[in-house]
């Protein structure tokens, strides 16, 4: 081989397909080797824990109810048992409830990430944005428990009130209540509409925004006509996962909600204290047609393999 | 229109500073009506600050601008007889192109049917009929650009910006694109004001070129002007292909200078110079002009001559450079049309004489 190279520099195809065997362990981690495969190895992982205990669910909300448990079998019981009680009847305001926390979301935390997109400093964005993972650092248990001397009858929020002589009596609505759930969904998971619609506007070029100035786009025009369409998908995105997370995390309810105050995670936990797992597994397989609705019905609207995609 | 002498722009001491770094120091100039205007420069010179000075997107540090006689340095964009057309990106990306077009004219409330009329004949100004139901996407860079110009002329400005409009073409395009901005430009007869820092597509448009680097009006005139007859040692660096070296006045006899280079003593016809015996001053000469002579040439005042080493050929395509040493070390080009290069060949080392018609050096005291 050697006395058939030619000293030039540029190597000949004939070189360059006789490359020198590869020993056992270059074969292993080679294109071949665990390269060709570690691909899977996500794949497993989803199979396993995702999609295995999703078709699980749904197979089991069939089964029949026994004692302790359940058997194999086919009957709507469990379904009959949903719609006929006052759990649907739960679950469409559990909906409703979930859509108010969406709002609320929206509208106090939407301006702010407008306003860290346009107002901050560009090298300081990215800054101001991780400041509001840090409630994420606390348990949500003892963040969504410490809600209570807070909005509670003797609560920091009413003692405030009556102090500066607004109320002469606390209000009670806010704690023990469908209201104090919302106030909980909302304090749990405001960050998630600040980061999608952040993300989605750090995509929009500061071109834009100056054309809107020389044109003479107010506020209002500016929000409705370009702000808004532009962060479309990011909206939806950080709504959807508002929505999910008030409609199926229990905690929120069992700590803040009174006797009336239930979401779908809780009416799905009742279910299962009650040791009937075909009805918790019914409950669940609804929230799952529900999110996969409400995910068709926004892609349709706003094409979601926009959300992580630059717009240009 | 185009001949009229109203004054469009006028710019007084202007500067911007950003917090300790000077963008623009105290520039003055005015801008006649209907004229085709560049700011070119190097990247970072001021000319992108200027031009968003003058549309109101920042404010000035000092000074004033005046647009047709009024001062409006504190006025917002929208409030200024001005509009912008952007680098790019600039489109709104989720409306059509006849949407993008007509946003300023709904803004303005004009009705309808107006509104449609005025988005037609705007987007066969720019050549793009029919693209009204198109989406910024589906279109190139040089059609996104048409579009943001029907955008922005659309709204009848008379004053239009533009921010290194072609600067992300390619250059086949963006040469044609120079010459449809010409022709938009003589057929709505309003003053565009062009920054660029490419010198090709300042020389194409413009009627009048001004040289803006480190914050400062080096200087202004028409194209011939700016590259023929350079006053200041800056802009014959940077427009064309010049050859500028430094020397002494040894004298000045009428129009003329002698300039000592230390290895050979040049004529610069200088009228009206300030140049005065022992300055240190610089001169230029442009490749194209520079010619390989023999010294016996020289003797009738018809050229001026320097001694230089042959270096090498360098094939451009349409031209071609013959690089020569000096004896003080610098390099120079004299360069030829390549159909036309009879200069012969030469060998690297060889002692030649290079020189230059006498009265087509340009001094520069600064």
């Amino acid at each position: 081989m050697e006395s058939t190279a030619t000293p030039s520099s540029s190597p000949t195809r004939r070189g360059r397909d006789i490359p020198a065997s590869p020993v056992w362990w270059q074969r292993l981690l080679g294109e071949n080797g665990i390269q060709k495969w570690v691909f899977f190895i996500p794949i497993v992982f989803f199979v396993l824990f995702f999609a295995a205990p999703v078709v699980l669910t749904i197979v089991f909300s069939f089964f029949e109810r026994t004692q302790f448990w359940m058997e194999p079998g086919f009957t709507l019981f469990a379904y009959e048992n949903f719609f006929t009680s006052a759990r649907a009847e739960n679950y469409v305001f559990s909906m409703l409830h979930s859509a108010a926390a969406v709002v609320v979301s929206f509208v106090l935390g939407f301006p702010i990430a407008v306003f860290v997109r346009r107002r901050v400093a560009k090298a300081a964005q990215h800054r101001v944005i991780l400041l509001f993972i840090l409630p994420f650092m606390i348990s949500e248990l003892v963040r969504v428990f410490a809600m209570r001397p807070v909005l509670g009858r003797n609560g920091v929020v009413n003692n405030f009130l009556i102090d500066i002589g607004i109320i002469n009596e606390p209000i009670t609505i806010i704690l023990f209540s469908p209201l104090g759930v919302i106030i909980g969904d909302v304090m749990s998971f405001l960050p998630f509409m600040i980061f999608a619609g952040f993300l989605a506007l750090e995509a929009v070029q500061n071109y834009i925004f100056e054309v809107c100035d020389d044109l003479g786009a107010g506020p209002a025009r500016l929000f409705g006509d370009i702000i808004v369409p532009l962060a479309a998908p990011g909206i939806f995105a950080g709504s959807v996962f508002i929505f999910v997370n008030s409609m199926g995390v229990a905690l929120v309810p069992t700590l803040l909600g009174g006797p009336g105050a239930v979401n779908a995670g809780l009416i799905a936990n009742q279910a299962i204290v009650a040791l009937d797992f075909p009805l918790a597994m019914a409950i669940s397989t609804i929230m799952i047609l529900t999110l996969v609705l409400l995910l068709y019905v926004g892609h349709r609207l706003f094409d979601l393999t926009k959300v992580l995609e630059p717009i240009s | 229109m185009r001949n009229s002498s109203d004054t469009a722009v006028e710019v007084v001491d202007l500067g911007k500073n950003y917090g300790t770094v000077k963008a623009l120091n105290a520039v003055s100039f005015t801008i006649d009506s209907g004229q085709y205007y560049a700011l070119l420069g190097p990247s970072g010179g001021g000319k992108t600050t200027l031009l968003r000075l003058i549309g109101g997107f920042i404010q000035p540090t000092a000074g004033q601008v005046l647009l047709h006689g009024e001062d409006v340095s504190h006025l917002p964009p929208n409030k200024r007889p001005t509009s912008m057309v952007f680098q790019s990106y600039a489109l709104f990306p989720h409306m059509n192109v006849e949407r993008n077009v007509a946003y300023g004219l709904k803004l303005r409330k004009v009705p309808a049917n107006e509104m449609r009329d005025k988005v037609d004949w705007m987007l066969s100004m720019v050549g793009l009929d029919g693209y009204n139901e198109r989406m910024p996407h589906e279109l190139s860079g040089g059609q996104q650009q048409r579009v943001q110009l029907a955008r922005s002329l659309v709204l009848d400005a008379d004053i239009l910006l533009l921010d290194e409009p072609l600067a992300a073409l390619d250059a086949k395009l963006r040469k044609d694109m120079c010459l449809e901005l010409k022709r938009i430009q003589e057929k709505v007869g309003i003053t565009f004001i062009h920054v660029t820092h490419n010198q090709e597509e300042a020389l194409t448009v413009a009627d009048r070129i001004a040289i803006i680097a480190d914050g400062d009006l080096i200087e202004q005139g028409t194209a011939r002007d700016i590259y023929e007859t350079p006053r200041k040692r800056f802009t014959a660096g940077f427009i064309g292909d010049n050859n500028v070296l430094g020397g002494i006045v040894a004298g000045v006899s009428g129009e003329r200078v002698t300039v000592d280079l230390d290895f050979a003593k040049v004529d610069i016809a200088a009228p009206g110079t300030t140049a005065a015996a022992g300055d240190q001053v610089s001169f230029s000469v442009r490749s194209e002009l520079l010619r390989m002579v023999d010294p016996g040439q020289t003797a009738d005042g018809a050229w001026q001559s320097v001694p230089a080493t042959y270096l090498e050929t360098i094939y451009l395509g349409l031209t071609t450079s013959h690089l020569v040493r000096l004896p003080d070390g610098s390099e120079v080009a004299a360069r030829f049309v390549s159909s036309e290069d009879d200069i012969g060949s030469f060998e690297t080392g060889q002692a030649v004489t290079i020189g230059w018609p006498s009265g087509r050096a340009r001094l520069h005291v600064s």
